[in-house]
């Protein structure tokens, strides 16, 4: 069993050395260990191809870790895959669904695909409401939805299977600032729920608004990490670019 | 789970506009096979009882059994042949039948309208082979493939899914939303059979459902082989380009390469080659009878002419069957020969071509028909049982058996009265005897095993292919 966290709390969402090298010789996760306690939001920072995506497939045990663990709720998820994923949510960064089903034929389908059976219509109906998307538009077909309604449909999917750590994956790529803005409130009720939420991202400024922990990946490798309370009054922009241009000089 | 998939699979495939427009041509041309089978039937029958009428007319108006030289025997039409026609066009419909001879089938329905030659007719064969075997294609090319693309992959893998269940959940789902909408056409076009005057028996009506059945395994395999590439591959299109290669090769080469690859392995003597050496053996013995014929001394004096012509009739019949025994020793071991060429030949060219699922349906198929090679060897068995029969009657009639270059010799007297016409209700009739389904279900039963093969071992291999299919 996973053990508490200096919080004493249980951490739900962790990494252990997490290490991928892919087949090419690519090392695209170089032991890298962080965790994500309920009711934290944790955004990992990174540029394209800085092994953030790579962690977040680990998790879902679409890859299997060359070393080290991927832990959700203390389940190792490379050795017990499905009953890891019972336990997590995921919203991808682009939200792609059946493009022939309306919105409540999607989120009932995927409710019922992540294992909660009996939801009746008005949860369905209140949910989608929750995340923001009106109503004339849940017996809409997906393929006249744009980005940011399929987001919000992919969001009410990860919130009706309640499961207790949620994984989003650039999830405010390409939405415009008032979508990303309704997405970062969603999180934050999220939060308040006690979800542990893992958020790979390239927003600077959306990860310093909503994140309580933000660690920054370069190369594979984490190469900072900061409690939120502690960049108050920092430039996380600068931070970032440091830590890019550091390790890149390092790696140099 | 595997349900929930099933259910997702029925809905996603029978909302579809895609869906709706191949279903609807599809429902379209099984019902017009029906229609058009029926139709044709119709005609055949039509033209089988006219062609029988026309044989008897031929007779009427003769007034002794030695003027009819010989009868014509038809293969009447088989209602299942006009759903799946085989080689029931291209085989011969009739025998001229002598008293003795070999018998050779003739007047083929292309024969007579060889325009249906050109494209072939559209039956329920074409209709499963060509159509459906695409429609499956069309379908579940981007089971797997065109999930990963959409992205809804990653989705529902983000789940506790497992994998086995998942493809299983896809495979009959994709099934049950193709396949039992099809089978909606093909009962109405069942009904529509004795309405439109398609008379079946019990016997045929389960081949029928066999043929429908062996079909639906066709499309089981075709629909195996989609979703088993579509693990193979990356991406939508490649999946449907390999597919297509994968039909073509199935559908249209392998058949025809078998046929061409046995046709050249083993070689059979030609129907030509082997009526040439009869002839020239028949020759020589006619020959050899004409100088017998020379010899010929009649123990009865000159002034009883008719007791000479018996005498001459008897010692003719005795060289004719003299002749006959050597011709059909002689003509029977080339004919066997032949046959077990032929044999070798169809199991060298069947064999190779049940490589492919289409090959095989169409085997399973013509053989539940009744339409499969096999048709020509019932028809000539029927044809001959009939000969012997014919044969009997004619000696009975006139006392000799005629044909096979018999010249017999009358004496005609008039002794005033006017000659009673023979009746051609009296000659034995035809009977062709459909195989039974014991027989055909035999004939068929290693097709129909080989296609259930087919479903499984493209199951198991798009199984096996999707445990290692990578869902990102």
């Amino acid at each position: 069993m996973n053990q508490l966290n200096e919080n004493g709390r249980r951490p739900m969402i962790e990494a252990i050395n997490l290490t991928k090298q892919y087949d090419d010789g690519v090392l695209a996760l170089d032991h890298v260990s962080f965790i994500v306690s309920p009711g934290q939001i944790y955004a990992m920072l990174g540029a394209n191809g800085a092994g953030k995506t790579t962690a977040i497939n680990l998790f879902l045990n679409f890859i299997d870790p060359t070393e080290g663990e991927a832990r959700i709720q203390g389940i190792v998820t490379h050795k017990e895959p499905l009953k890891a994923k019972e336990q997590v949510a995921f919203v991808s960064e682009n939200v792609m669904l059946y493009p022939n089903f309306t919105a409540l034929q999607n989120l009932d389908y995927f409710t019922r695909l992540g294992g909660r059976l009996g939801c009746t219509r008005d949860q369905y109906r209140d949910v989608l409401l929750r995340v923001g998307l009106a109503e004339d538009a849940h017996h809409k077909r997906l393929k006249g939805f744009s980005k940011g309604m399929r987001q919000k449909c992919g969001i009410a999917i990860a919130i009706l299977k309640d499961a207790s750590a949620i994984l989003l994956d650039e999830p405010t790529s390409g939405l415009d600032p008032k979508a990303g803005f309704e997405f970062i409130q969603l999180l934050a009720s999220l939060r308040e729920e006690g979800k542990a939420i893992l958020m790979s991202t390239h927003d600077i400024f959306r990860a310093k608004e909503i994140a309580d922990v933000v660690g920054i990946m370069n190369r594979g490798k984490l190469v900072m990490e900061r409690p939120s309370h502690e960049l108050i009054g920092e430039d996380l922009e600068k931070l970032y670019m440091e830590n890019m241009a550091g390790y890149v000089e390092q790696a140099a | 789970m595997i349900r929930l998939i099933i259910e997702k699979e029925l809905r996603e495939i029978i909302g579809s506009t895609r869906f709706a427009i191949t279903f609807a041509i599809c429902s379209i041309l099984i019902l017009l096979s029906f229609y058009v089978g029926a139709r044709n039937y119709q005609v055949s029958l039509a033209r089988h009882e006219a062609a029988k009428r026309e044989n008897i007319r031929r007779m009427e108006g003769l007034t002794d059994w030695f003027s009819v030289q010989e009868v014509r025997v038809f293969l009447p039409p088989q209602p299942l042949a006009a759903l799946v026609t085989g080689v029931s066009n291209d085989i011969g419909r009739t025998t001229e039948v002598r008293g003795r001879g070999e018998l050779s089938a003739e007047d083929s329905r292309f024969n007579d309208d060889p325009i249906f030659a050109v494209f072939r007719f559209l039956d329920l064969d074409f209709i499963f082979q060509i159509v459906l075997s695409l429609f499956a294609i069309l379908f579940a090319y981007d089971t797997i493939s065109g999930e990963k693309e959409r992205g809804t992959l990653r989705l529902s893998f983000a789940n506790a899914v497992p994998k086995d269940k998942y493809i299983l959940g896809k495979l009959v789902g994709s099934f049950l939303a193709l396949a039992v909408p099809l089978v909606l056409p093909m009962l109405i076009g069942c009904l529509l059979l004795p309405l439109l005057g398609v008379p079946m028996n019990s016997d045929e009506w389960l081949r029928l459902s066999l043929i429908i059945g062996c079909g639906l395994l066709y499309f089981g395999a075709f629909l195996s082989i989609a979703i088993f590439v579509s693990t193979r591959t990356q991406r939508t299109s490649s999946s449907f380009v390999m597919l297509l290669v994968v039909w073509i090769f199935a559908v249209l080469i392998i058949p025809r390469t078998s046929v061409l690859f046995a046709g050249r392995a083993v070689d059979v003597p030609s129907v030509d080659e082997i009526a040439s050496q009869k002839n020239r053996l028949s020759a020589q013995l006619w020959e050899e009878d004409r100088k017998k014929m020379g010899t010929f001394k009649p123990a009865a004096s000159n002034n009883q002419p008719e007791k000479i012509m018996q005498e001459f009739n008897s010692f003719m019949q005795s060289i004719a069957d003299e002749r006959e025994k050597k011709m059909e020793e002689f003509g029977g071991r080339l004919n066997e020969e032949r046959a077990n060429r032929q044999r070798v030949q169809e199991r060298l060219a069947f064999g190779l071509a049940r490589v492919s699922p289409s090959a095989t349906f169409s085997l399973a198929a013509t053989s539940l028909a009744g339409t499969s090679l096999s048709l020509k060897d019932h028809f000539r068995e029927a044809a001959n049982a009939y000969q012997k029969q014919y044969a009997r009657f004619m000696k009975e009639k006139t006392g000799m058996v005629t044909g096979g270059r018999m010249m017999m010799f009358r004496n005609e007297t008039d002794n005033g009265h006017k000659p009673k016409p023979i009746d051609p209700g009296e000659m034995p009739s035809f009977a062709y005897d459909p195989p039974s389904v014991g027989n055909v279900f035999g004939a068929a039963l290693p097709d129909i095993g080989l296609l259930a093969l087919f479903n499984i071992i493209f199951f198991i291999a798009a199984y096996v292919g999707f445990l290692r299919y990578d869902v990102r």
